[in-house]
């Protein structure tokens, strides 16, 4: 195999006091999709805000094709190839949809040079969303789950080669998890995606990744494929309670 | 927003008034000229404040510092250095310090960010003020400033050069990135926006006109203190006028100006004492009932039309 497309070592985040997240180490392969499991507060988000340059980390490093780029500001990550989705979606509201994406195209990895090359771009990506008829409309226009999905659109139009998701599935009916994992598969196979999942909907974590980090406590208690951590005794317990 | 209906049409109005100006010192009396000349800078003041705060949101309350400093600069080296020299100089000034204080000041935002640009505009005003009762000097006299015409057509070139500005930026990609970055900052930074670059770059544009203009209008008034150039009632006006307008591109500036600058030299010839009444009330609708201003007012009309004729055809 060859050298990861992403690398987290030995990464830390202090808030104050707060542990947020501790010595979190993985990989991920070009192409990988990889799943960010744990309860609320297990540090997940931290650990994106991280990687997406958000935040500063406290310790470790984070290196995306090579390159560190642990401390760089998110618009330098962004240009590096990592795309990021908010949990709390971030749109820019009186912004067309199609506005929104131009944003992505022009500045991020992809760098389009003006407005009609960007919008050309980022046709394709407003069709796989589902987002083609209300590209004309202000983003904030649209539902939740409109919302949701442009989160994705935007992170995608960067011309990322790393997307974080930072739970797209939430509040969504069980068809529509079901189109947005098959949505997710055509996105990642045409545009050659490496995902970072984080997910509260399991059935949608053991069906797109191949492997499953779990944190718990900002701390990485194991890594393995689904079926692996669906056995894994630390796992059950933290979960579960210890008597299981 | 930047519709079909508003690019064509608007084009030929502004042009067209552009080209009115330019031909009024040839035609008018001093008056009309004066009046003339009270237009040009508001609207190269107002333009000039959109880049930065229409296109990002950071309201600022501190033009008239821009103003003030320009002011200074060409009265303190009058008659020392060349009027050409002095004139780029007050905007250079001007620039150099809108990048100076720009770092921190454009960390704040929101009603913060209002506060501290007037509390800044003031400090500069009392540290001049300062300086200047230091060195023995009330106030100063200009002797020998050039005649009226001359600088009208300076203040023409500011404002056109404001306005170009506006159209430049509110087109452009740093535009488009500035939009964003007003709607969404950790977004936009999020999606590659190179946010704190922009708004210092925003910040130091929208400020060397008003550099500028402080200049050419202490040639006006050739009688310079210190409290009446740096006075904040003009940052107000230019907001208010900003506000009036609406949008975000060229337009909005040139209707509010327009209208708020004609309105007051009316209201200044017939009830003086209502005036200040009179453009409060006005500033207070606008605010509750009309948000996105003239130019708001102006699009959905337009889109009425459009829709009217669709439907005809």
């Amino acid at each position: 195999m060859s050298a990861p497309l992403l690398s987290v070592r030995g990464l830390g985040k202090r808030f104050g006091g707060l542990v947020a997240l501790a010595d979190v180490s993985f990989d991920v392969a070009e192409g990988e999709t990889v799943g960010v499991m744990g309860a609320n507060g297990a540090g997940k988000t931290t650990l994106f805000s991280l990687i997406a340059g958000n935040e500063r980390p406290t310790t470790g490093r984070i290196e995306v094709d090579g390159r560190s780029t642990a401390g760089l500001s998110p618009d330098r990550v962004c240009r590096l190839g990592v795309g990021r989705t908010f949990q709390i979606v971030k749109p820019f509201p009186a912004l067309t949809v199609r506005e929104n994406l131009r944003t992505a195209a022009m500045f991020g990895r992809a760098a389009m040079p003006n407005a009609a090359v960007a919008d050309r771009s980022t046709q394709p990506v407003l069709d796989a969303l589902g987002l083609a008829d209300a590209a004309d409309q202000p983003a904030g226009t649209l539902t939740l789950s409109g919302q949701k999905r442009l989160e994705i659109a935007r992170a995608v139009a960067t011309g990322a080669r790393v997307v974080l998701l930072d739970e797209v599935m939430a509040g969504l009916t069980p068809t529509e998890v079901a189109q947005m994992l098959e949505t997710l598969r055509r996105l990642r196979a045409s545009h050659g995606l490496t995902l970072l999942v984080i997910e509260h909907v399991m059935r949608a974590l053991m069906d797109l990744c191949a492997r499953i980090v779990v944190l718990h406590h900002g701390e990485c208690i194991a890594i393995g494929t689904p079926d692996e951590i669906g056995a894994d005794p630390r796992v059950l317990s933290a979960y579960l309670g210890s008597s299981a | 927003m930047r519709g079909l209906f508003a690019s064509r049409v608007w084009t030929a109005a502004l042009v067209s008034g552009f080209a009115v100006l330019a031909a009024l010192p040839f035609v008018a009396d001093d008056y009309a000229i004066g009046v003339g000349l009270a237009l040009l800078m508001w609207l190269a003041l107002t333009e000039s404040w959109c880049v930065l705060s229409k296109m990002t949101g950071y309201v600022s309350l501190g033009s008239v510092v821009f103003y003030g400093l320009g002011a200074t600069l060409v009265v303190v080296t009058w008659q020392k250095i060349p009027l050409w020299v002095a004139l780029p100089a007050a905007g250079l000034v001007a620039a150099a310090f809108a990048a100076l204080v720009g770092g921190p000041v454009l960390r704040v935002r929101g009603p913060y960010f209002v506060i501290l640009t007037y509390g800044l505009a003031e400090l500069v005003k009392y540290s001049i003020i300062a300086a200047e009762s230091a060195a023995g000097t009330a106030s100063r006299i200009l002797f020998g400033a050039p005649d009226l015409a001359t600088i009208y057509f300076a203040m023409f070139a500011l404002a056109l050069a404001a306005t170009l500005l506006l159209a430049w930026v509110s087109g452009s990609r740093f535009g488009h990135g500035l939009r964003s970055l007003r709607e969404n900052e950790e977004a936009a930074e999020t999606l590659g926006v190179p946010v704190v670059r922009y708004k210092l770059a925003a910040f130091v544009l929208s400020a060397a006109i008003p550099g500028m203009v402080g200049g050419v209008m202490a040639l006006r008034s050739t009688y310079f203190v210190v409290g009446q150039v740096f006075d904040p009632m003009l940052s107000v006006t230019v907001i208010a006028m900003a506000v009036l307008g609406g949008g975000d591109d060229t337009r909005g500036p040139l209707l509010g100006v327009v209208f708020l600058a004609l309105l007051s030299e009316l209201l200044w010839a017939r009830a003086p004492l209502l005036y200040m009444v009179l453009l409060g009330a006005i500033l207070v609708v606008f605010v509750l009932l009309v948000p996105d201003g003239l130019v708001g007012l102006f699009d959905r009309s337009g889109r009425r039309r459009v829709a009217a004729s669709k439907e005809a055809s």
